[in-house]
């Protein structure tokens, strides 16, 4: 049987002290709500909304768990908290910032700073084969300073890919959607399984998960870039492991971007672990050098900076 | 109470990882434990689970958030953790009760509070050096004691690993107990197991017991497990760094002042792999609540 799509809350209805003007998306796990609080500031609210343990109907409020979905569901409840907890404790200009946490009609909700902009993902959609090698380097630098962050709290993102990368209208990014990865860390449950995008995800997710690091999150970075340039994701992990179709990018983009970008993305879609940079700060480096020894722009320096002073001026 | 603390066990070169341990903290006391489970007789992971496991619930069933008298509770919760192990033992009929070595450390206003069974360990470090520290209930320890060895032939004694005394087996423990011990500012509690102490001895606990037990506590490890080489014993350690109240917040350390009255945060691990996530699946509207609480205490504490 196919998981039933749930229907959104009604645009209008009061949910709490927000108000839902529109779904924003729809996942296995989740929708996401665009809605405005009382002082009419948009918010993003993440509705934990399993499809295939919980119905709601067309005019429903509180979706409908049978008894025996019952303990999965809260299952699945404890990986959203765990979303949750992760989020609330980053305070980084590059992660999206969790602003309030509820319980209401029968779930849980996750209430977010709303940004205006577009996915990675919808940018790569527009401009197919035609990313340039300036912006990606932009983006991916100050999008890793966010995934910097997240690694310090000794947590992993494990779901990066360029549908969770969001530009914002200045085009700074934000790393989104800590939940999808969070529970495919705790395995063995069939219901609640790969909510990860193949082909973004790291050898070690498929299989071997003590194995699980940095350099997880590194070689889905990879994956992103590799989209970037080749406009679709590389072939999934697990596939690769048994016979690698992929060919470096050295070999087949040469020409349209640097040398050296396509070397750093082979070396995060390495499949031995041990082989992609092992940290975020040593891929940022590689990112930050265009030709082999010469310097990075000083204003990807000064931005970090500059925000870093806001950042504290505002605490 | 505000402190730091690093847990960790590793299996070392050995087939089971037979050390148990648990920290447990109340908004005003904080229970830190380590069992060493004898090898050589049976089961000695069961004892150590039933020592650390029976010990925990004790201190959350007591520590309301306070424990009435710490050493008292150690003394009775250790006595009854032997107990435990021989009922055990009785219950499956095995022909002899499994054993554990014990340290458990109690922390409360201030003060800690301390006892111990057989050769795992506990120390106090004050700015480099050892304020306190247990003394193993071994034969090599008496015969230090007695002068009849040097610190350099008890490290290399072919009975060093002799115990005469621990939680279960056929005698009754000889329980040790500490006395009331202020702690200060930035003092550094470790407690281990032989698996750690042996390769490095005191000297290397005292020396990388530093107050940054983030960092220093997994380097320590490494360096046991270096030194431990190919037959490496499991090796546990929990080091807690002490900070006082006034001081400001850091990075990585605890502090109980927000946790309600009747809250506790427990850390006990266990090495059986793949079971734990189905035990834990029924979530209670109670654990909603606490959760959703907890988040949203995070969200205000890091807007600010």
């Amino acid at each position: 049987m196919p998981p039933q799509a749930n229907s959104p809350l009604p645009t209008g209805f009061q949910l709490e002290q927000y108000r839902i003007e529109r779904q924003l998306s729809l996942g296995g796990f989740s929708i996401v709500y665009l809605a405005y609080d009382e002082d009419d500031t948009p918010v993003a609210i993440k509705e934990y909304l399993p499809n295939s343990l919980a119905l709601r109907s067309e005019g429903d409020i509180a979706p409908q768990i049978s008894a025996e979905n019952m303990p999965a569901f809260r299952y699945g409840m404890k990986c959203f908290f765990e979303e949750g907890r992760s989020l609330a404790k980053l305070m980084h200009p590059n992660v999206v910032r969790v602003l309030n946490f509820f319980r209401a009609n029968g779930t849980v909700y996750m209430v977010m700073q709303f940004e205006h902009g577009r996915t990675l993902h919808q940018y790569i959609q527009k401009h197919k084969g035609e990313v340039r090698e300036r912006f990606i380097r932009a983006v991916f630098t100050r999008m890793l300073n966010g995934l910097r962050e997240v690694h310090s709290h000794k947590l992993l993102h494990l779901d990066i890919k360029p549908s969770n990368i969001y530009l914002r209208t200045d085009g700074t990014p934000v790393l989104l959607d800590f939940g999808a990865a969070r529970q495919t860390l705790l395995t063995g449950q069939a219901f609640l399984k790969p909510m990860y995008t193949p082909g973004f995800a790291s050898p070690e997710q498929y299989g071997d998960r003590e194995s699980l690091g940095p350099w997880s999150d590194i070689y889905s970075v990879g994956a992103s870039l590799y989209a970037c340039v080749v406009g679709t994701a590389p072939p999934r992990a697990d596939e690769r492991s048994k016979n690698d179709t992929l060919t470096s990018l050295s070999r087949t983009h040469s020409g349209r971007y640097s040398e050296q970008l396509l070397e750093t993305i082979d070396w995060c879609l390495a499949l031995d672990p041990l082989a992609r940079p092992q940290s975020v700060y040593s891929l940022q480096k590689a990112l930050m050098r265009k030709q082999p020894g010469e310097a990075m722009p000083a204003t990807w320096f000064t931005d970090i900076g500059t925000r870093l002073k806001s950042f504290i001026g505002r605490a | 109470m505000k402190f730091t603390i690093y847990q960790e066990s590793r299996i070392g070169k050995r087939k089971s990882n037979q050390d148990r341990n648990a920290y447990c903290y109340s908004r005003d006391a904080l229970l830190m434990v380590i069992a060493d489970g004898m090898g050589g007789h049976l089961h000695g992971e069961v004892a150590a689970q039933i020592a650390v496991q029976f010990i925990v619930q004790t201190f959350q069933s007591e520590a309301t958030p306070t424990i009435a008298d710490p050493v008292i509770f150690l003394s009775q919760t250790l006595n009854r953790a032997h107990s435990a192990i021989l009922d055990y033992a009785f219950d499956k009929d095995l022909p002899e009760a499994p054993r554990t070595t014990i340290v458990a450390c109690i922390v409360q206003d201030g003060d800690a509070y301390w006892a111990h069974a057989g050769d795992s360990r506990l120390y106090i470090v004050r700015r480099g050096h050892v304020v306190a520290q247990t003394r193993d209930h071994s034969r090599v320890q008496l015969m230090l004691d007695q002068g009849l060895i040097d610190a350099e032939e008890a490290a290399r004694h072919p009975g060093r690993n002799r115990i005469y005394s621990c939680l279960g087996g056929s005698h009754a423990p000889q329980i040790d107990f500490s006395r009331r011990f202020a702690l200060r500012d930035g003092d550094v509690i470790a407690l281990c197991t032989d698996g750690l102490w042996g390769p490095v001895g005191d000297i290397g606990v005292i020396r990388m017991a530093g107050s940054n037990v983030m960092a220093s506590a997994p380097r320590l490890l490494d360096e046991a497990e270096i030194l431990g080489g190919k037959t490496c014993d499991n090796l546990s350690l929990i080091t807690m760094c002490w900070h006082d109240d006034e001081q400001p917040e850091q990075a990585d350390s605890v502090s109980t002042r927000t946790l309600a009255l009747n809250d506790f945060t427990t850390r006990l691990d266990t090495f059986d792999r793949g079971r734990g996530a189905t035990k834990e699946f029924d979530l209670t509207d109670d654990e909603i609540e606490r959760a959703i609480a907890e988040i949203n205490a995070a969200i205000s504490k890091y807007s600010k």
